[in-house]
């Protein structure tokens, strides 16, 4: 099994490789003995998901892949490396520039060595053929996924904001064939019952951060009258937007998704297309308000905030900021300050 | 460096800079571009193509040395920008914000680029002053390198050269002169060889001159790396320095120790900081920080030697590779302790400082320690803090 933190990295190729990729989604509630190691002003993301392995959380991982998004991420595998080490470790070097030729034919050396990487630990080469087949497999999960995206956003009444969002990061941690059969019978039953929904009176939120985490707030949000129909998380929208193109070179496909992946702030260039991104799906989905949620110490993330949260103000959507950490958040503010936002966007009428 | 210890050089840099920074102000009436740049760029390119280079972090340790960052940085962050971003980018952010500019105002850029060798942060202040100020931005990306040189960020760093060099023609409308490209690498060659001989005599015992002083004089190869200044500076300099070892000038009055230092200064700390191991006879003698500017060009294959130096700078390196480096500088010092700066404002130099403080003291047996603290802002220092963890270790240093 190779483990992969959130997540932007090639899973089609650890996959296609024979490899169980993994993701580290949640996160420790103990992040002292982390602490020891990584400066309590790192992100709690990288510090819980070190704390797991400390804890011995990890030990069925036989690998971990890091992509490299942000300083904290690309300091993260060696650190991990000299406290825990595995087998198989190794950096995604993402190109920081998505827009220039150059990104392009970079990133496809980097996967081809990503790929070398991989064969030399399994003791086996790797064909083209083996990495479409996962390519289609992965597909058809983003698929699935985006289809019931598209049913809650639909329907929030049929399917909760915490249940989509379960369903999505339960597909990272699970054999992608089951759970491919899984969410096509959730499909199914979706489906079945459309016939009977009415309006759900909800008020419709976009939300927007690198990752969303505590899911509690999903539960805030509905409890006092919202429900999330888009968002841009790495453990969100931004894992199943885009599928692998399978009539090209596999490793071109995949170099391909990577750069035409929706904005972020790791990627962002300078005219920031994802406060213009951000906007218009907030139009495009109907949603009345925008919630970003923030993970303290997020670099990137604060540096776009200001921007963000800007455009979106200006665009007619109000909008809140709300920093959060895994391994115990501050869950009771956080449920006053979506109580408030809430009033504030129309919800609330229990 | 205390008070009558001060190099004569001292005033020739005031001198240069003064002119630097006047050259900036007019740049605009004389039509030359200002182009932002970061400390750890190919800034060779941009002197050959005529622009005026200009270098916020310079700004950043300016304010922080002269005790204004948190002023800069509040209106940074009355703009929702957070503390805990790097002090430099919330410097150069609340400068542009502020109505009052303590240090100047920054100067504004018509270009800017940035290469992400140092870290993540520069990016990202340059994006949003690229925003603020609406002008061109151009990214030189470099990913992170191991311990072996890597051929895979080379060849992409070479035709990012390309394509920059093409941004610039389109910018200035005239063709990039290769010609003059030689020229400034060599002058860049010769000033990054004259540093490293200045910083190479802290080596001796006792030496006549230290991380602090280095601190100091650095400046000029930051800066005018690639011009005649410089070298004319570094050659001063050194002239001075051979003076001094000619008539026992030291740099601190009783050196009973050397010290190895990580990474950058703590800047509005830093006379305190000299003054503190001065008076327990330690002289800080290396740092990787002002070790980075050790650039040699080939000028026969200008591009590729740009790529290899600016890529395999050791702040874009691994964890093994950086240990093993601070453990040569060590050595090449012969230093009896290390100082670790674990800075709030540089994630790639303070993750991993404590693996790394805990694998160097078990392979050289020195003594280290390290502390906690932030280059530019005050309000996240403390004196007493920073003594309870250099206090022990000046004991330890005692007891050798």
């Amino acid at each position: 099994m190779i483990g992969f933190l959130l997540t932007d990295v090639p899973e089609e190729l650890i996959h296609a490789a024979g490899f169980f990729p993994y993701g580290i989604v949640g996160g420790s509630r103990n992040l002292e003995e982390a602490n020891a190691h990584l400066q309590a002003w790192a992100c709690s993301y990288s510090r819980s998901a070190l704390a797991r392995s400390l804890e011995g959380e990890l030990e069925f991982l036989d690998g971990l892949i890091i992509p490299q998004t942000c300083d904290t991420m690309r300091m993260l595998l060696d650190l991990w490396e000299h406290v825990r080490p595995l087998p198989y470790m190794d950096n995604f070097r993402l190109p920081r520039q998505v827009n220039r030729p150059s990104a392009g034919r970079y990133l496809l050396g980097e996967l081809e060595r990503i790929k070398k990487g991989l064969e030399s630990f399994k003791g086996a080469a790797l064909d083209n053929e083996k990495i479409t087949e996962s390519i289609k497999l992965y597909n058809h999960n983003r698929q699935l996924l985006r289809r019931i995206a598209d049913l809650h956003a639909g329907y929030p009444n049929q399917l909760s904001s915490r249940q989509l969002y379960t369903l999505i990061n339960g597909s990272m941690i699970m054999p992608r064939n089951k759970v491919n059969r899984l969410l096509q019978a959730v499909v199914e039953e979706l489906e079945q019952n459309l016939s009977h929904q009415e309006n759900s009176g909800l008020v419709r939120l976009l939300m927007s951060g690198t990752l969303l985490e505590p899911f509690e707030v999903l539960d805030y949000i509905e409890e006092f009258g919202g429900t999330v129909v888009a968002d841009d998380f790495q453990n969100g929208y931004r894992y199943i937007e885009a599928d692998v193109d399978t009539d090209k070179e596999p490793l071109e496909a995949l170099a391909e998704r990577q750069l035409r992946r929706i904005p972020s702030a790791a990627f962002d260039l300078v005219i920031n297309p994802r406060r213009f991104f951000l906007t218009e799906l907030a139009r495009k989905k109907e949603a009345v308000g925008a919630l970003f949620l923030h993970l303290t110490f997020c670099e990137p993330e604060n540096f776009d905030c200001y921007d963000n949260l800007k455009t979106m103000q200006e665009q007619g959507f109000p909008a809140m900021r709300i920093e959060t950490q895994f391994g115990g958040a501050g869950l009771g503010q956080i449920r006053t300050r979506i109580h408030a936002f809430m009033e504030m966007v129309g919800g609330v009428s229990q | 460096m205390t008070a009558k210890n001060v190099f004569k050089t001292a005033g020739l840099m005031k001198e240069m800079m003064k002119k630097y920074n006047e050259a900036g102000r007019k740049a605009k009436d004389d039509g030359i571009l200002v182009a932002w740049v970061t400390a750890v760029f190919p800034v060779e390119l941009i002197y050959a193509a005529g622009l005026f280079p200009y270098y916020p972090e310079n700004f950043g340790a300016v304010a922080a040395a002269r005790k204004v960052a948190h002023e800069l940085s509040t209106a940074a962050e009355e703009k929702g920008y957070a503390r805990d971003l790097c002090g430099y980018a919330r410097i150069g952010i609340g400068d542009a914000y502020s109505e009052e500019h303590p240090v100047g105002k920054i100067l504004e850029p018509d270009l800017l680029f940035c290469c992400n060798t140092q870290c993540g942060s520069l990016p990202k202040w340059f994006e949003v002053a690229g925003r603020y100020y609406q002008s061109p931005y151009f990214l030189l990306d470099s990913p992170r390198v191991g311990l072996e040189t890597d051929q895979l960020c080379i060849e992409y760093f070479i035709e990012q050269l390309h394509e920059m060099i093409e941004f610039i023609e389109k910018q200035t409308g005239q063709p990039f002169d290769y010609d003059r490209l030689k020229e400034v690498l060599s002058l860049s060659n010769e000033a990054c060889l004259l540093w490293n001989e200045v910083l190479d005599s802290a080596a001796l015992k006792p030496a006549p001159f230290g991380f602090f002083d280095a601190c100091f004089h650095m400046a000029p190869i930051v800066t005018l790396r690639g011009t005649q200044d410089a070298v004319d500076y570094y050659r001063a300099l050194k002239e001075e320095i051979d003076e001094r070892i000619k008539n026992g000038i030291t740099a601190i009055p009783e050196e009973r120790h050397k010290i190895y230092f990580d990474h950058i200064p703590c800047w509005p700390k830093l006379r305190w900081f000299s003054d503190l191991f001065a008076s327990r006879g330690a002289l800080v003698v290396a740092s990787q920080y002002t070790h980075s500017w050790a650039y040699s060009f080939d000028l026969e294959r200008p591009l590729a030697s740009l790529a290899e130096n600016y890529t395999h700078e050791f702040v874009n390196r691994c964890f093994e590779y950086r240990v093993r480096r601070k453990i040569s500088f060590m050595e090449k010092y012969d230093v009896d302790g290390f100082v670790l700066f674990s800075n709030r404002s540089c994630k790639p130099n303070a993750f991993g400082l404590y693996a790394k403080s805990k694998l160097i003291r078990e392979q050289t047996g020195l003594p280290g320690v390290v502390f906690e603290a932030d280059m530019a802002d005050l309000r996240l220092f403390s004196e007493d803090q920073v003594l309870a963890k250099l206090e022990p270790f000046f004991e330890q240093l005692n007891q050798i």
